[in-house]
């Protein structure tokens, strides 16, 4: 049941230019390819939910998406375009991708605004790096980055180590957000949250895609999926559905899970 | 600061350097240095040449083992002797232990070469001294390390089993034994490769071995030779040094910079194997070297002391020769702590570019400090500088070792997120790696600056650095009142600066 990719909001007429493209991609893997032959398209603005069983192939995909995974065989496009070869403009082109990982990966050793800053280490050359770590730089910035999380500013010089569990998870959105991202993956952000906490976290991720910024984030509960433009359906590396939310059925789901109760 | 620059700034030391160094050369000697680095891929191949360089590693091998072995056996004793819970549990009072402890501290603070030296004057050329040069400060180390750890422990299963009415003996071997050995096994594994090192060191003083021959070739400028022997020295090393990691992995032994541990659990019964494997092997080793414990009891008559007496001892330029200790000391640690940060996010982009650099440390390691500075002398005039750079390079090859190990411990996962997110490979690893390490690198660090201000003696042959430079001096115009009094001023020195490092440590892992 695949489903072509809706064009994107700007409307009929403007050119369509996906931010994510995947086209046949495979990721090589101990017996069978953790990513078999999967072509996607992630167009500006949109929401897209990512399901599957544990071992789908989720995170491969994400690591894909993001530039980490090289794959084996087929090809990715940002915006349009392949992977630069040059490492400087490649490294521009991640930049373009904010993930927000499940582990969050916040130094702890730095202050919250290091941290925040630690974003913009691919714009920054080598004396704005070091001068972060010596004095707050770029604070008007920060500021309204952690507002933006409902956070207090005052949380700016605190090292990270100080922060509660839901503090922490909202200053590393604050910290994919630093990088302006066109694109924004998250890997099971809810995963370790409690029901409460993860239907607020969502909500607030949600908010962050709009147009041109897309959102494509791998869930593991499917009655997390309102607030979705579409989702697409993972199982053993292979795309099972790809459409609009209301399109996917109890059916859709149970084929999906297979045996395996979500 | 923020971590990852504290772990940059010892390496600002560099600039005095850079700047003294233009001044220090004088003029020749380039065409020799280009001969010494041709000969490292064109290495002497004669069966004459490599059959001596064998014999030389062996006996060098040999000498480290049973220094090695006479070290922990000592130091274990020693160690159990000055435990303040052993003799609180014992004989009710701790004094006896602190007592031993002080007096530990002296052999502690003589570097095994002096040993080797003051050894060697008194009992003659033969292998006991190199082995019995290690096997004391080493010993003493080894004791130190082995009652903190011991005291360290928490001692409520002890007083449960004594209150339980277990006798002292019993008890003491019951509920400390299990968690003290990994740490004695981890730390006793690290000796060895110490041991092999400074087996080295004392044969370019002459006391046999392969680094005699090193010496040898290298003041015969036969450098195709001096090769032969430096790469087999470096197989060797390699081998011990990765048996070890193998081992530690193995038996759960904690990292050095971490200080994790586990249980022996399992592997005890193939620990307790090994440790019995190497009794025979030791013996053996002995027998092959030829080492006569009775020949020690031989001593030899002291020449008579020259004319003089106490007052040229008081006429040394004191304060020159401890201030100039002192500057080689700081130099030497500034280099060695701060350029192996540098020099891995030099070559953060390169994976070639880090094989060559641990390639790089591992001759740094295994290359005695005397030889780097003969050839440093090459091309620069001797002085404190000079003697700096050899010191800083040998530990440089420790250091960054130990940094290596550690920042692949920490783990990819920040340095992968900020790589994902563009940062280039340099920043991501300052960033993401260096900060977790940066204090307990330091720690270690201020731990091997007390180790250096030891060292310094060891490149006293370049000249004027110092209090080595004037004990070597003395040692060799048998002026036993100055010696003392050298020896005395040295070994005061090492402790303070023993107390020092101990108190720098504590307040970078405290607020770690």
């Amino acid at each position: 049941m695949a489903v072509p990719p809706e064009p994107g909001p700007l409307g009929p007429g403007s050119p369509y230019v996906p931010v994510l493209e995947l086209q046949s991609v495979t990721v090589a893997g101990r017996g069978r390819p953790r990513l078999d032959g999967v072509s996607l398209r992630v167009g500006p603005g949109e929401r897209v939910a990512l399901l599957g069983p544990s071992g789908a192939g989720k995170s491969t995909l994400l690591a894909v998406a993001n530039g980490l995974l090289r794959p084996s065989a087929g090809a990715v496009r940002w915006q349009g375009a392949p992977p630069a070869r040059s490492a400087r403009t490649r490294r521009l082109q991640q930049a373009r991708i904010g993930t927000l990982w499940q582990d969050l990966r916040l130094i702890e050793e730095l202050t919250v605004q290091q941290n925040l800053n630690a974003a913009r280490l691919a714009v920054w050359g080598w004396p704005q790096a070091l001068l972060n770590l010596l004095l707050p730089l770029e604070t008007a910035a920060c500021r309204e980055a952690l507002a933006r999380m409902d956070l207090d500013p005052a949380l700016l010089a605190q090292p990270v180590s100080a922060l509660s569990g839901g503090q922490r998870q909202r200053v590393a959105i604050a910290r994919v957000l630093r990088q302006e991202p066109q694109l924004l993956l998250a890997d099971e952000p809810l995963a370790s949250l409690d029901p409460r906490l993860a239907t607020d976290l969502l909500a607030l991720l949600l908010r962050q895609a709009e147009a041109p910024r897309a959102l494509l984030l791998s869930l593991h509960r499917p009655d997390l999926l309102a607030g979705f433009d579409r989702v697409i359906g993972l199982r053993a590396g292979r795309i099972q559905f790809d459409g609009p939310v209301a399109a996917v059925g109890d059916a859709a789901l149970a084929e999906l899970y297979g045996s395996e109760v979500p | 600061m923020a971590a990852p620059l504290l772990l940059l700034a010892p390496a600002l030391v560099l600039l005095p350097i850079a700047l003294a160094l233009p001044g220090l050369l004088h003029g020749g000697g380039w065409d020799l240095v280009g001969q010494f680095l041709l000969a490292a891929v064109r290495p002497s191949r004669d069966p004459l040449v490599l059959a001596s360089a064998l014999q030389g590693l062996a006996v060098t091998a040999g000498m480290a083992l049973l220094g090695w072995a006479a070290s922990l056996l000592l130091g274990l004793l020693l160690g159990l002797a000055s435990s303040r819970t052993l003799w609180h549990t014992l004989a009710g009072t701790p004094w006896p232990a602190q007592l031993l402890r002080r007096l530990l501290a002296i052999p502690r603070a003589i570097h095994e070469l002096i040993w080797g030296l003051l050894l060697l004057q008194v009992l003659g050329l033969q292998p006991a001294v190199a082995v019995l040069a290690i096997a004391i400060p080493f010993g003493a180390l080894v004791a130190r390390v082995v009652s903190d750890l011991l005291d360290a422990l928490p001692t409520t299963g002890l007083e449960a089993l004594r209150a339980g009415g277990a006798p002292g003996p019993a008890a003491l071997l019951t509920a400390l034994g299990p968690p003290l050995l990994p740490g004695v096994i981890s730390y006793g594994g690290y000796r060895l490769e110490c041991a092999l090192r400074s087996a080295t060191l004392l044969g370019v003083f002459g006391l046999g071995g392969l680094g005699t021959d090193l010496k040898l070739t290298l003041q015969s400028l036969q450098f195709d030779e001096l090769w032969t022997g430096l790469w087999l020295l470096l197989a060797l090393m390699l081998l011990l040094e990765a048996g070890i990691a193998l081992l530690r992995r193995r038996w759960g032994m904690p990292q050095r910079l971490g200080l994790a541990s586990g249980g022996v659990g399992r592997s005890g019964r193939e620990l307790l194997l090994a440790l019995l494997l190497l009794i025979p092997l030791v013996l053996a080793v002995a027998r092959g070297l030829e080492v006569n414990p009775l020949a020690l009891l031989h001593w030899q008559p002291l020449p008579p002391l020259p004319a003089g007496g106490w007052g040229v001892a008081l006429a040394l330029p004191w304060p020159g020769l401890v201030g100039n200790t002192l500057l080689l000391t700081l130099l030497a640690a500034g280099l060695a702590v701060g350029l192996a940060p540098l020099l891995l996010l030099l070559v953060a982009p390169w994976p070639w570019g880090r094989l060559l650099l641990q390639l790089a440390w591992a001759l740094g390691r295994l290359w005695p400090p005397p030889l780097t500075a003969l050839l440093l002398l090459l091309v620069l005039q001797p002085g404190v500088v000079t003697a700096a750079l050899a010191l800083g390079f040998h530990n440089l090859g420790i250091l960054g070792r130990l940094l290596l190990e550690a920042s692949e411990a920490a783990g990819p996962e920040r340095q992968q997120a900020l790589a994902s997110a563009g940062a280039g490979p340099r920043l991501a690893l300052l960033y993401g790696r260096f900060s977790g390490l940066a204090r307990s690198y330091l720690a270690y660090g201020a731990y091997r600056a007390d180790v250096i201000l030891r060292e310094t003696v060891v490149v006293g042959l370049v000249g004027a650095a110092g209090l080595g430079s004037q004990l070597l001096e003395t040692l060799s115009a048998f002026a036993w009142d100055q010696l003392l009094a050298l020896l005395a001023v040295y070994a005061l020195l090492t402790l303070l600066g023993e107390d020092l490092s101990d108190r720098a440590r504590r307040r970078l892992l405290a607020s770690a």
